[in-house]
């Protein structure tokens, strides 16, 4: 009798022009978006990467140098373009791309694609996210919003009813219909972009296979939910036109206004410093020390004791090390502490801002999904920071060790212009690699998102079963 | 003429009883009322950073209008004088770090455009600017990503949304309710009576908007008497996008619908213009047509610097003089001299990637410009931040005058410089004067 009922639901949809036609489009949207964003993606994969290995040729083919010459000479750091950024562009047009790596300062990862593109990038770009997120939901409730309503209208309802059938399996016969017809559009597309996948994703991220497979469950759930939503909707509207009313509103409100409202909201509650405050308190806590009273030259001049009594001498001439080295690597490491503590601080206040919305995923499942997606494409906040993790930690490995060979091999005596080193020196400097964080990783990162997922599913189930008895048959 | 009056007050009877209206009404004038407030919010948190900056700037430099009266005879003194007098600064980076602000507008509040991707100010010493203009403001990528619920959202999108709510069931509404009939048979022609419901629809939305941008400049204390001429081009613009979508909507209930169908054609509609269109152009312009490598700007810069460094003097000179001539006197030998010389070449090369830069961009943007018409939210949009000075366009504008700005400052301590000259007390207060 279900397998009835999901079969009558499916041709009715099949056959009703207007599913065709908003379907038909949902279909070719789709499809461009996941073929014409696979392309872009792969374009600026390839200039990324090139860009990349352009740049450590001219860090290997520096020539002759100090040391201390080549880490002011300094590296560059590319962001790969994640694999899954194609289903879902995230914050990527938004963060920086590149960031230029030298001695004794930490630059900001920067040149987004919004700098340099007019207003229109405000309006988002056509991904496979935005058409599942969006635009799906409003064909399940041009799906479903007369489901019951148009029943009963029509007076069959009653007569289903009388066949000796529980409401429960007719509402439950109903919600699977409707949800094969979205896994039938859902699934086939999400496959294809799933075979657009190459050898070279393979490698850009391992994890690649599961990050999809978890995106398409995560989505699979979000559709569940939104029908199960409908159905009740219009289960319990007092006419089709009301149930379509109260599923449009709730579409806008929770797809278009609450979104932007909850970010404008979070800024307000954990307010951003400016560029200007947090380059300040970094300058002033290297200066005087973290506490405000170890300045800088009171640093070095203890540094400089102890080096001279580890070795026994008197002077620094003495020294069998080089002592500018040293100094430098200290300042290093104590800028680096005092950045570390800066940047952490601000990556709370944009985890805090970010974490309202991840609750809001609680009243909003678009949220919810929004956030996961972002995080499984690899174009979220975490990632963002991760990348400027890693090109930092590169940094200072580098620097270190061109300090270190300062330290060792310029011996006291020889002038900067008369000690140099050459290109074994800058391949014993491997090319700068990032990996894209574990799906384990992510999913830690965002179970608030995918608790509020399954909280709704659980929801939207009960008060189906709770409810469905009572659904009124007049 | 007298039929047309009465269809209105009686329709306006109606639509007053009707709770729908009063709640659209209402929870879009609640929006506007929001986007007035997070717009001037938003635009007093950048003021307050520019403030901050401002007065930061302004305490470093009057110490240096102290220090240039010290009595050096006195030791401990000495640093402090030379650092006021000396153009070259003192040791390393001791350059005095000056700040160009980019001050609000006076309808940024309205709209605030792209402001929110670029910094409002930068702070640069007279050394090459190249080096120190690769610079961001701190935002949550998020934030930047969700945009801003600001006026000009609640007109470009809210407003067409309201269009549609007032208008789907225009035809339907009377023919479900069963008062079709009672219309058709009135001597006055179905047609007659609809577009004067219309009308009056059309009239409150107008109303409405016209009431939002008044209380958006009272409100953010925008000045009518200075700013009256864009006041009038935001009404005009949003009554002409306003009544854009009225007729939209108007072709939609031509069709004789059922109300839902409208509804569902009318949020098609508002779908496809203010949503579908513009992340397609996105995904075609933006995702596909690459962007300059701006890295290669710092990379140049380094390279250059490196070949300074290495090569004789005369390798900056005979860059340097030949475009400089005022401050050739025939020494090649002054480090100073060679160390500020070599800057300028420094930005000469950044400015001409730049310019490159810039060029390869405006294409890929006259791109987007040229296909903007099919996306009429965006280009209302876009023209809404233009008249508020808060698009790209602004933000490059400014960027022009820190250029400037860094020229006059380099004009005056060169001049200094080159002549081995220290600065006077009038050199400090015209340089204050220019803060």
């Amino acid at each position: 009798m279900r397998k009835l009922i999901i079969k009558k639901e499916i041709l009715t949809a099949l056959r009703d022009v207007r599913l065709q036609v908003s379907g038909g489009i949902l279909i070719v949207l789709m499809l461009t978006a996941v073929f014409v964003g696979w392309q872009g993606q792969k374009q600026i994969q390839e200039q990324r990467a090139k860009a990349q290995s352009a740049m450590y040729d001219t860090w290997l083919n520096q020539g002759n140098k100090h040391p201390h010459s080549a880490a002011h000479y300094g590296q560059f750091a590319f962001k790969p373009k994640p694999v899954l950024s194609f289903l879902d562009v995230g914050l990527d047009n938004y963060t920086g791309i590149s960031v230029f790596l030298e001695a004794h300062k930490q630059n900001e990862v920067l040149f987004s694609a919004a700098q340099d593109s007019n207003g229109m990038t405000r309006f988002g770009e056509m991904t496979a996210a935005l058409i599942l997120q969006v635009l799906l939901p409003l064909l399940i409730i041009f799906l479903t919003f007369n489901i019951f309503s148009k029943e009963r209208e029509e007076g069959t309802l009653k007569l289903i009813h009388a066949q000796g059938l529980s409401m429960r399996q007719l509402f439950m016969g109903k919600v699977w219909g409707a949800y094969l017809m979205v896994l039938l559009i859902f699934l086939p597309i999400i496959l294809l972009a799933y075979l657009q996948l190459d050898q070279q994703s393979a490698s850009l991220d391992s994890a690649v296979t599961t990050k999809f497979l978890l995106l398409t469950f995560g989505y699979a759930i979000y559709f569940l939910a939104f029908v199960l939503l409908c159905v009740l909707i219009s289960a319990f509207a007092k006419n089709s036109g009301l149930s379509l009313l109260t599923l449009l509103g709730l579409w806008i409100v929770s797809c278009i206004i609450l979104p932007k409202a909850a970010t404008n909201l979070a800024d307000k509650v954990y307010p951003t410093p400016s560029q200007f405050e947090f380059k300040k308190t970094i300058e002033d806590k290297v200066k005087n020390g973290i506490d405000g009273h170890n300045p800088s030259d009171v640093r070095l001049a203890s540094l400089r004791q102890e080096v001279l009594d580890e070795y026994g001498v008197e002077t620094i001439e003495e020294l069998p090390v080089n002592w500018s080295g040293i100094a430098m690597q200290a300042g290093e490491e104590y800028t680096d502490q005092v950045y570390d503590a800066e940047f952490t601080k601000v990556e709370n206040i944009f985890n805090r801002q970010n974490r309202l919305s991840e609750w809001a995923g609680f009243i909003n499942p678009y949220l919810a999904v929004r956030n996961l997606s972002m995080a499984l494409a690899g174009t979220d906040f975490h990632h963002h920071v991760a990348f400027a993790r890693a090109a930092e930690n590169y940094r200072r490995a580098f620097v270190k060790k061109m300090n270190k060979d300062m330290e060792v091999n310029h011996k006291p005596g020889i002038a900067y212009g008369d000690y140099s080193v050459g290109e074994e020196m800058w391949s014993s400097i491997k090319p700068f690699q990032y990996n894209l964080p574990d799906a384990a990783t992510l999913l830690y990162n965002q179970w608030r998102s995918i608790v509020a997922l399954a909280f709704w599913l659980v929801l939207l189930f009960s008060i189906s079963m709770t409810y469905a008895p009572k659904i009124p048959k007049l | 003429m007298k039929m047309l009056f009465h269809i209105l007050s009686f329709e306006w009877k109606t639509l007053w009883r009707s709770n729908t209206l009063k709640v659209l009404l209402l929870v879009v004038f609640g929006a506007g009322i929001y986007g007035i407030y997070f717009g001037k919010f938003e635009i007093d948190k950048q003021q307050k950073r520019i403030a901050k900056v401002q007065q930061y700037e302004r305490q470093q430099f009057d110490s240096l209008m102290l220090w240039v009266e010290l009595d050096t005879t006195i030791t401990s003194n000495k640093e402090k004088y030379q650092q006021a007098v000396s153009p070259t600064g003192v040791g390393w980076n001791k350059h005095f770090t000056y700040y160009l602000t980019n001050n609000a507008p006076p309808a940024a509040g309205l709209c605030l455009g792209q402001r929110d991707l670029y910094p409002v100010y930068y702070g640069f010493n007279v050394t090459d600017l190249a080096r120190q203009v690769n610079t961001g403001e701190l935002a949550n990528p998020m934030k930047l990503l969700t945009g801003n619920f600001d006026l000009s959202y609640v007109f470009v999108f809210l407003f067409p949304l309201l269009v549609v709510a007032l208008f789907y069931n225009l035809y339907a509404g009377e023919k479900e309710g069963g008062t079709l009939s009672l219309l058709q048979s009135q001597s006055t022609s179905l047609r007659t009576i609809l577009f004067s419901k219309g009308l009056l629809r059309l009239t409150m939305i107008w109303l409405l908007a016209a009431v939002l941008l008044l209380l958006s400049f009272a409100l953010q204390g925008i000045s009518f008497l200075e700013n009256g001429v864009l006041f009038f081009q935001w009404l005009a613009i949003i009554y002409g996008y306003c009544l854009f979508w009225v007729v939209l909507m108007g072709a939609a209930v031509a069709l004789r619908l059922s109300s839902a169908l409208s509804a569902m054609l009318g949020l098609g509609i508002w779908l496809i213009f203010a949503l579908i269109t513009p992340a397609l152009l996105n995904l075609f312009v933006l995702a596909n047509e690459p962007l300059p490598n701006r890295a290669e700007m710092i990379h140049a810069v380094r390279t250059l610097n490196g070949r300074n460094w290495e090569h004789p003097k005369s390798f900056v000179w005979d860059r340097f003089y030949p475009e400089n001539p005022q401050y050739n006197d025939g020494d090649t030998t002054n480090f100073s001299k060679w160390y500020y010389a070599s800057f300028t070449l420094l930005d000469k090369e950044a400015n001409a990637l730049k310019a490159e830069f810039e060029k390869q961009v405006s294409k890929r943007n006259a791109l987007l410009d040229q296909w903007q018409w099919l996306a009429p939210a965006a280009m209302v949009h876009e023209k809404l931040s233009t008249l508020s000075d808060t698009d790209r366009e602004s933000h490059l504008e400014f960027v022009k005058e820190v250029h400037a700005y860094h020229d006059g400052l380099k004009e005056l301590y060169y001049a200094r410089i080159f002549k081995g000259e220290q600065f006077s007390s009038d050199d400090l207060q015209t340089l204050s004067d220019k803060l």
